[in-house]
């Protein structure tokens, strides 16, 4: 008899202590997995809240470029256009006056020419500054053998292109973003890297034309956060996402700069 | 069947104390104190292996195997995590535990003769409770013991039903009453290639 009831009640404790296990687990699985979502979605906003102030960031460094970009034509127009118009209007006025020699005339016109021819000359150079018109006419290759001819008159640095890509397959809307970015970059070789050498070799074709650019610079470090947050390093990664490309910096203090983009 | 099974699990334990003891000295609190859990572990084995073999009851060296475990997997999930609220809780859950069983051996001493059904679930069930919330604050940080928790989760949660459930089997005197053990032997086997595994991807 005493058997029996030992065994009954082993019987209805372990029952009670196992399904008690089972629905004690069964909790603890749906408390775990409460939190994990709330975790997760915590993440996941904190994640999006990121992007958004990245976004804005670029944003605000697109205008940033664009007032400073603004003030430098505003610049230039008074400096270089504006100020030799009025040394014409001035000659011009002087051309009315009575009782003038020959050689003063000849003087006064001679001024006028000179200041006209470099005024156009300015004019020129501006445009050419803000829209590179071979660019527009020529097309990228063009536009960046251009670009690369005139960086290497400047005698400031010897840069070496190498062209295997197909230009052709580019879309037209990308082709300024491309030489800007180029632009960029020498921009920043020269003034920061004070690089004496830069070679660029483009290969491949559009949807995955890739392009190396590297320079003997001094090189920066990218983790700092003031390098991150330059406005040109802004400027790049902003026209990058414009051609949906994928970029790709190498660079260690003394060690030069090696940048890889894809588009 | 069970015997392989068994030595199995007392050799892959034995090689864990072993590797893992050659980092003891230079690795945290955790680390070590997981280590002489392995340690503690083997011991109790192979001792409770040597009574059973020798034709001795080894039944009250489960409560030191239970206790002991419950202590040693309290204070290592106590170092692992580093949120001061979840330390608090996981050390008043704990010195909760140990007062009731304490307790509970004062007012019954004949227990110590017995297979502690409240023990192996408290204790059992306390261990699964930080190894969840490990679990969760993996959930977004770098992820530490990754392995050996999920194995502590997998083992302690099989063997907790096995245990209880076994008394039962036991006590109807059935005939499947080795395919329980067999079972637990397997699952402490998979337990200790847990661990391994998370000492061989801690090399790489």
């Amino acid at each position: 008899m005493k058997t029996t009831y030992n065994i009954n009640s082993d019987f209805v404790e372990s029952i009670l202590y196992t399904s008690t296990a089972f629905v004690l687990m069964a909790g603890v699985l749906i408390v775990f997995f409460y939190f994990s979502r709330k975790k997760i979605l915590q993440n996941e906003l904190e994640k999006k809240d990121l992007e958004l102030s990245y976004q804005k960031e670029i944003l605000h460094a697109v205008i940033i470029t664009q007032e400073a970009e603004r003030g430098r034509i505003a610049q230039d127009l008074h400096d270089d256009i504006s100020s030799n118009l009025n040394i014409i209007s001035l000659n011009s006025h002087l051309l009315i006056t009575k009782n003038l020699t020959e050689s003063d005339l000849n003087e006064i016109s001679k001024n006028i020419i000179h200041t006209t021819t470099k005024a156009i000359e300015n004019a020129r150079r501006i445009a050419h500054d803000l829209l590179p018109t071979v660019l527009e006419k020529f097309g990228l290759e063009s536009g960046v053998k251009e670009l690369c001819y005139e960086i290497n008159q400047s005698k400031q640095v010897t840069l070496i292109l190498e062209n295997k890509a197909d230009f052709e397959s580019i879309k037209k809307e990308y082709q300024l973003h491309i030489y800007r970015i180029l632009q960029e970059l020498i921009h920043n070789s020269i003034r920061h890297g004070k690089a004496k050498q830069i070679s660029i070799s483009f290969e491949g074709s559009s949807p995955s034309l890739i392009c190396n650019y590297s320079d003997n610079g001094f090189g920066f470090d990218r983790l700092k956060t003031e390098n991150k947050k330059g406005l040109g390093m802004k400027n790049i990664e902003s026209r990058i996402g414009f051609i949906n490309g994928t970029i790709n910096y190498e660079s260690a203090i003394a060690k030069g700069t090696t940048v890889i983009f894809k588009f | 069947m069970i015997h392989f099974f068994i030595y199995f699990g007392i050799l892959l334990l034995a090689t864990n104390t072993i590797v893992y003891f050659k980092g003891f000295f230079k690795n945290e609190k955790a680390f070590k104190i997981f280590v002489i859990y392995n340690a503690v572990m083997l011991f109790i084995q192979v001792i409770s292996l040597l009574f059973s073999l020798k034709g001795i009851n080894n039944i009250f060296l489960s409560h030191f195997y239970f206790i002991l475990q419950f202590i040693l997997l309290s204070s290592f999930y106590f170092y692992l995590i580093n949120h001061t609220l979840q330390k608090r809780a996981i050390l008043y859950t704990s010195s909760t535990v140990l007062v009731i069983l304490l307790l509970q051996y004062i007012i019954y001493p004949d227990l110590i003769y017995k297979f502690n059904l409240l023990e192996v679930f408290l204790t059992s069930f306390a261990v699964i409770l930080y190894s969840t919330l490990h679990l969760y604050n993996m959930l977004n940080s770098k992820k530490t013991y990754y392995y050996i928790n999920l194995g502590i989760l997998i083992y302690l949660f099989g063997s907790t039903v096995l245990f209880l459930t076994g008394n039962l089997i036991a006590a109807l005197n059935s005939s499947k009453n080795q395919l329980t053990w067999t079972l637990n032997a397997v699952l402490y086997v998979v337990y200790q290639l847990f661990i391994l595994f998370e000492w061989k991807k801690s090399k790489k």
